[in-house]
C-alpha cells in the first residue's frame, strides 16, 4: 500500500466513497443496470467462442445444432496439411514480432517519460493504435509496393505487424516507466551500482510485467493479425489469412476451421487469461 | 563462455542504449519512415490518377470528384452511418458499465475477472468468431429452430442474418471493450472528494452526474470514441461475414480498388477514414490540453 493510498484512506473510507458514487449516479437503477449491461455483452462475446468449440464436434456444424456429435472434422483436419505451413509461418512471425517488441519497446519506452516535451513523441509513437488496420495496410502497401517497388513477402507482413503491435508494447512499458520512482536509481548510483546493475537489479524486476506483456502482446497480436497482412502478404499466407479465406468462401472447408480455431483458442486463451488476471489483480492490490 | 559473451553483448548494448541520447530520436526517425510517410503517401495518392494501370504524377481532384459521384459515396455514407450509430450505442452501454466497474464494483476479484474477460477477445481472431453467428442466426440456425419449435413464428426470421441489423449485432460485442477501457481508466482517476464537495454544495445526484462526473470523464469518452469508431470504419470481417456481401463498407471497396490496381481510389477511401480520425484526435487534444495533453493522462496513471 503506497503512501498516497494511506492518505486517501484517511480522508474517506471505502464504504463512504462507494456511497458517494451510488448517491451521485442513482444507485437503485445504476448498479443493477450497469452490471446487467456488462454481463449481456460479455455473454455475447463468449457465446461465439463456446459455440465454435461445440460446433467443431457437431456432425452438421453449419446448422448450429450440436447433434449428433463427431470427431470427423478433427480427423479431416489432421488428414490435410494445407494449414500446417501457414501455422508454422505465423508462429515464427509472431515469435519474431514478440521478441522485437521487447527489444525496441523497453529501451525506447523507458526513455520517453524522461523527455521534457513528450506529448508529440507519444502521439507519433501511439498513432498506429488509432489508425484502422485497413488504412495502415493500404498505406504500407502503396509505400512499399507502388512507391518503393519492393517485392512483398514475409518481411513486409513483419513490418505491418510491428507497426500494429509495438504501440501496445509501448503502452504497457510507458505506463510502468511513468510510475517508476527514479529516486531508486539515484540512490543506487550513490551507493556505487554500475549502469548495468541499476538496470538488471532494480529497473528490470519492477518493469518485468511490462516486458513480459510487451512480448506477449507482440506475439498474440501478430498471430491474429488479418487486415494488414492481407495487403502486405504478397504470395505468403499466415494463419488468419488462411482462416479468413476458408471462412469467406462458401466451401465445405468451413467445418475444418472450426476445429482449427478451437485448437488455437485452447492454446491462446489460458496464456492471455493468466497474464491479464495477474496484471489486473496486482494493479488492484496496488491501488 | 557463450553465455558470458551473450550477456556481455546485451550489457554493452543496454548501457549504450540507456546512456546515449539517440535512442528516442533514432526510433522516431525509423517510425516516421514506416508510419508517417506511408500515411502521407496515401493522402498524396488520392490526388493522383491511374492511366493504363499506372499511377500518373498529375495532381488533381479527379479521384475525389468521382468519389463523391459514384457508388463509393453511398458506401462511405453507409460506413459512416454504421460506425456512428454503433459508436453511440456502445457509448450508452459502456458509460454506466465503466463507471460502475471503476467506482461501484465492491469486489476487487470480480473487477479483475471482468477486466480479464473484456481484454481476452481482443487477442483472438475475429473471423472464426464471427462466422459462427451464421450458424446461430441463419434461417436453419439455432435461434430460428428454437423460435419455430416454440411456435413463436411459423417462418424462419430472415432479417437475423445478412442485413444491416446483423452487421450492427456482430459489431456490438467486439467493440464494447474499446469503449469501456478508456472511460474506466479516466473514471478511476476521479477524486471522490469532488463528489463529496458537490453534495455539500447542494447539488442533486443528476447535477453531480452531469456537471461533475461527465465532464471529468470526457477525455475518456473521446478516447473511447476514437478507439471504437475509427477501427469500425475500417472494419471488414464483420460486414463481410454478417452482411453476406449485401452490406458493403469502405473496407471491402478499398480491397476491391487495390486488387484492380486502382491505387488512387483505394487511397481516397482510406484518406476519408483518416480525415475522420484526425478530426477526432484534434478534439481529444483540445479536451485534454487543460490537463497537460495526452502525456498528462499517463502522468495521472502514476497514482
Amino acid at each position: 500500500m503506497s503512501a498516497a493510498d494511506a492518505h486517501a484512506g484517511r480522508r474517506l473510507g471505502r464504504a463512504q466513497r462507494l456511497r458517494l458514487w451510488e448517491h451521485a449516479v442513482y444507485a437503485p437503477i445504476w448498479r443493477p443496470l450497469a452490471a446487467w449491461i456488462g454481463l449481456v455483452l460479455i455473454v455475447l462475446t463468449y457465446i461465439p467462442l463456446v459455440w465454435l468449440v461445440v460446433m467443431s464436434f457437431s456432425d452438421r456444424p453449419l446448422s448450429g445444432i450440436p447433434h449428433p456429435l463427431t470427431l470427423r472434422w478433427y480427423d479431416e483436419l489432421f488428414a490435410t496439411s494445407a494449414w500446417i505451413e501457414p501455422m508454422t509461418d505465423s508462429l515464427w512471425l509472431a515469435l519474431a514480432v514478440g521478441v522485437c517488441c521487447v527489444l525496441i519497446s523497453v529501451p525506447v519506452g523507458r526513455a520517453i517519460p524522461r523527455l521534457r516535451r513528450r506529448g508529440g513523441v507519444l502521439l507519433i509513437t501511439l498513432l498506429p493504435l488509432f489508425v484502422p488496420g485497413l488504412t495502415m495496410g493500404a498505406a504500407l502497401f502503396l509505400f512499399i509496393r507502388s512507391y518503393m517497388h519492393f517485392k512483398l513477402g514475409m518481411w513486409s507482413v513483419f513490418v505491418g505487424h510491428m507497426v500494429w503491435a509495438l504501440p501496445f508494447a509501448f503502452l504497457l512499458v510507458i505506463v510502468l516507466a511513468t510510475r517508476f520512482d527514479h529516486r531508486l536509481l539515484e540512490a543506487a548510483e550513490d551507493l556505487g551500482a554500475s549502469a548495468w546493475q541499476r538496470f538488471w537489479q532494480i529497473e528490470f524486476p519492477i518493469m518485468r510485467p511490462g516486458i513480459v506483456g510487451a512480448g506477449l502482446f507482440g506475439f498474440i497480436l501478430s498471430f491474429n493479425e488479418l487486415l494488414r497482412s492481407i495487403f502486405l502478404r504478397g504470395t505468403e499466407t499466415t494463419m488468419p489469412i488462411y482462416t479468413w479465406a476458408q471462412a469467406s468462401s462458401h466451401q465445405s472447408n468451413v467445418p475444418i476451421i472450426f476445429g482449427l480455431a478451437s485448437l488455437i483458442f485452447g492454446v491462446t486463451l489460458p496464456i492471455i487469461g493468466t497474464f491479464f488476471w495477474i496484471l489486473f489483480s496486482r494493479t488492484d492490490r496496488g491501488r | 563462455m557463450a553465455n558470458a559473451l551473450v550477456s556481455g553483448g546485451v550489457r554493452s548494448w543496454y548501457t549504450r542504449a540507456a546512456s546515449g541520447r539517440w535512442t528516442v530520436p533514432a526510433f522516431i526517425i525509423v517510425w516516421t519512415v514506416v508510419v508517417i510517410v506511408p500515411l502521407f503517401l496515401l493522402l498524396l495518392y488520392s490526388f493522383l490518377e491511374t492511366k493504363g494501370f499506372k499511377v500518373v504524377w498529375d495532381p488533381s481532384f479527379h479521384t475525389w470528384d468521382r468519389f463523391f459521384e459514384t457508388g463509393r459515396w453511398t458506401v462511405a455514407m453507409r460506413t459512416l452511418r454504421i460506425a456512428i450509430g454503433m459508436t453511440v450505442i456502445e457509448l450508452v452501454l459502456a458509460f454506466p458499465f465503466a463507471l460502475w466497474l471503476a467506482k461501484g464494483c465492491r469486489s476487487q476479484g470480480l473487477k479483475a475477472i471482468l477486466l480479464t474477460l473484456l481484454t481476452i477477445p481482443f487477442f483472438l481472431d475475429l473471423s472464426s468468431r464471427t462466422i459462427i453467428w451464421r450458424a446461430l442466426l441463419g434461417s436453419n440456425g439455432v435461434v430460428n429452430t428454437v423460435l419455430m419449435e416454440l411456435g413463436i413464428t411459423s417462418e424462419p426470421v430472415e432479417w437475423l442474418i445478412f442485413t444491416e441489423f446483423s452487421v450492427f449485432f456482430g459489431l456490438a460485442a467486439p467493440y464494447f471493450a474499446t469503449m469501456v477501457f478508456p472511460i474506466f481508466l479516466v473514471a478511476t482517476l476521479i477524486d471522490d472528494e469532488y463528489l463529496d464537495a458537490s453534495r455539500d454544495l447542494g447539488a442533486n445526484p443528476l447535477q453531480t452526474l452531469f456537471l461533475v462526473i461527465v465532464p471529468l470523464c470526457l477525455p475518456g469518452v473521446i478516447a473511447g470514441v476514437v478507439f471504437t469508431m475509427v477501427p469500425m470504419m475500417g472494419e471488414w470481417v464483420v460486414p463481410q461475414l454478417m452482411g453476406g456481401g449485401k452490406v458493403n463498407m469502405i473496407g471491402r471497396s478499398t480491397e476491391d480498388a487495390l486488387s484492380t490496381l486502382n491505387y488512387p481510389t483505394a487511397a481516397s477511401l482510406s484518406a476519408f477514414v483518416l480525415a475522420i480520425l484526425v478530426a477526432l484526435l484534434a478534439a481529444l487534444t483540445l479536451l485534454t490540453r487543460r490537463r497537460g495533453g495526452v502525456a498528462g493522462l499517463f502522468e495521472a496513471l502514476k497514482l
